[in-house]
């Protein structure tokens, strides 16, 4: 027999609905580690966790500058520095800019997406190949029909009969504790 | 977000401004725009005779100082002409509770027809536009007669009437006569219809949906009406003055202009009206955040427009086009565009990108009187440094005696006569569409 360590508790919610007014109630219990699961996203339910603003779109901010520095800089050193391109007697110097800003457009945006794409994934932890959750023969309908909320073991307020309370009390049904492997 | 709104919180008659708070301010601007219109006729047409030459007088400097003022202010009427198109044939259900102020804002540009009229008489047009004094100076042409065959049968040592020759299906003096009065009658006549229904819903003891049904399948129309007319009114009235430049995009470019104040002048009187205690259940920051996102696209999108205008000129250096950019890039017009590169769109940019300060009216009224400075500006390089090559006949750059006062004349006279007639219509009406069957959509507005 394999060691299992809790993971945490799951319990189903009967609709959309429902699952807005249980994550109210986990978020004034003052849970931190949790989370809601439903097939499709719900309006305002960041609202209902307490969710705070990503920190994402001041990294895609910087990564955008990054990229407009890059792009101007890889211009006019290769175009003005070192090897000066005179077209049509128009000037090699600073005024020269005008020519770079699709460049500059460009390398913004696509610093922009890689820093969109890739720091999405790093905040979410992704990618990953496995969750504790998969445990749960139930879970699997989080991507058909059911509407899930699962607190876990790591939360400082956890506890195996306040936190089971808690999710009774919110309307959960199928109330599971969750237990994952250890090797 | 306060409580979701509903027909309880709308008062069954609307909101009006009390009788008498805006007389003050309406009358301040009347008297302001009165004496204003009587010093401008003075200036532009004492001591002015028809000669069909440009010529460095008082009178020559202020009808630049007057098409200055006048294109910066038929500008906002027709952005806020645009949003209200745009919402009607979209079906959108946001606007509903701003589309008042569009529609009494876009309701002043048939009124702006007014201060058109000097730019009717040759004696104003003689400085402004040289293809007309070209085609008055040639046989049998009169003041508005068609110059067809005698352009084709002049002598013509520099090319010149040749290519006016081959303009002059569009550019004709009867023509041009007949699209600058039909762009006030048509374009000023649908404005005024959409109105009408809007403010006849007010008053309807059944509202229902026909009216807004009607308005959407006629705006599908009315559209085109407006882009044909904000276009060619920027090629009738601003490129015109250099006949001989191309540029396909100046229409666009003017129009970037016009949606981005139009938008940016409806969030400030929204701000005001709301700050004087109007339009409490009807608006909430989501409406703010909206508008604020509009003008941010069409700072980008002003930038956009603007920038291919020039990067197409500038690489492709072909000679009747380049003149606009070389004439706005001598002497110190240098420093004016490369400011309006920074102060236009760099700023506005950063300013108008964090979400939270779309919705809060305190920055909200600083970042838009910014862009009427801004927009200002750019009109200002579109129309003044035309003035002193033109009126000078290519001797200087800039015309002989001091032409700030004349602009700043221009520009409070111009200004004071859209204000008077823009305060005006908001008393008389009620501040939203309270009949309208999406107001409730419109309130709890969402995003």
């Amino acid at each position: 027999m394999t060691a299992k360590r809790v993971y945490g508790y799951l319990a189903e919610f009967k609709s959309a609905s429902a699952l807005y007014k249980a994550a109210e109630k986990v978020r004034d219990a003052g849970h931190k580690k949790w989370d809601c699961y439903s097939p499709y996203p719900i309006h305002g339910l960041d609202k209902a966790m307490g969710m705070k603003k990503s920190i994402l779109p001041y990294l895609v901010f910087f990564g955008g500058t990054l990229g407009i520095i890059t792009a101007f800089c890889l211009a006019y050193t290769t175009q003005v520095v070192l090897y000066p391109t005179i077209v049509q007697a128009k000037p090699a110097n600073i005024f020269t800019t005008a020519a770079f800003f699709p460049i500059m457009f460009e390398l913004t945006i696509l610093f922009s997406g890689f820093t969109t794409l890739f720091g999405l994934l790093a905040l979410m932890g992704l990618p990953r190949l496995n969750h504790p959750l998969f445990e749960s023969r139930q879970f699997a309908r989080a991507t058909d029909d059911g509407f899930f909320i699962a607190i876990e073991a790591r939360d400082p307020r956890f506890s195996s009969e306040e936190t089971k309370s808690l999710l009774e009390d919110a309307g959960g049904a199928n109330i599971e504790l969750v237990e994952e492997p250890t090797d | 977000m306060g409580h979701f709104i509903t027909s309880k919180d709308i008062p069954a008659d609307g909101e009006h401004i009390e009788k008498g708070k805006l007389s003050r301010p309406i009358m301040v601007c009347g008297v302001v725009a009165l004496v204003g219109l009587i010093a401008s006729a003075c200036l532009l047409f004492i001591g002015n005779d028809a000669q069909n030459e440009a010529a460095d007088t008082v009178a020559g400097r202020y009808a630049y100082s007057w098409l200055f003022a006048f294109a910066f202010f038929v500008s906002l009427p027709l952005g806020s002409a645009f949003w209200l198109l745009l919402h009607h044939v979209s079906n959108s259900g946001w606007g509903i509770s701003v589309r008042r102020l569009m529609e009494n804002l876009a309701c002043v540009f048939p009124w702006l027809g007014i201060l058109a009229i000097p730019f009717l008489f040759p004696q104003v047009q003689q400085h402004l536009f040289e293809w007309m004094n070209i085609h008055r100076g040639l046989e049998g042409v009169g003041i508005y007669g068609s110059a067809k065959e005698a352009l084709h049968s002049s002598p013509d040592p520099h090319h010149v009437n040749h290519l006016l020759y081959l303009k002059h299906f569009y550019m004709n003096l009867p023509f041009w006569l007949c699209r600058m009065i039909g762009y006030f009658l048509i374009l000023g006549g649908c404005l005024l219809y959409l109105r009408k229904l809007s403010v006849a819903q007010d008053n309807d003891p059944n509202p229902g949906i026909e009216r807004l049904k009607t308005a959407r399948r006629r705006t599908s129309w009315m559209l085109p009406i407006f882009a044909i007319t904000v276009t060619f009114l920027a090629f009738d009235l601003l490129k015109a003055l250099d006949y001989k430049w191309f540029s396909t995009m100046y229409g666009v470019y003017f129009f970037a202009g016009c949606a981005l104040n139009g938008m940016a002048l409806l969030i400030l009187t929204t701000i005001c009206l709301r700050r004087a205690g109007y339009m409490q259940n009807i608006m909430s920051p989501e409406h703010h955040h909206i508008m604020g996102k509009l003008t941010f696209a069409f700072v980008v999108f002003w930038a956009y427009v603007s920038f291919s205008q020039f990067f197409l000129i500038w690489y492709a250096n072909i000679t009747e086009e380049t003149s606009y950019f070389i004439l706005r890039n001598t002497g110190n017009w240098n420093i004016a565009n490369i400011a309006l590169v920074f102060g236009h769109f760099a700023l506005p940019f950063l300013f108008l990108i964090r979400s939270d300060v779309k919705k809060k009216p305190g920055l909200m009224i600083p970042i838009t009187i910014y862009l009427f400075v801004l927009h200002a500006l750019d009109h200002y390089i579109i129309v003044a440094p035309e003035r002193g090559p033109s009126l000078t006949h290519g001797g200087s750059l800039f015309s002989g005696g001091s032409v700030v006062w004349l602009d700043l004349l221009a520009f409070v006279t111009v200004g004071a006569f859209f204000a008077f007639i823009f305060l005006r219509s908001l008393t008389k009406f009620s501040l939203y569409p309270h009949r309208d069957p999406r107001i409730i959509e419109s309130a709890n507005l969402f995003n």
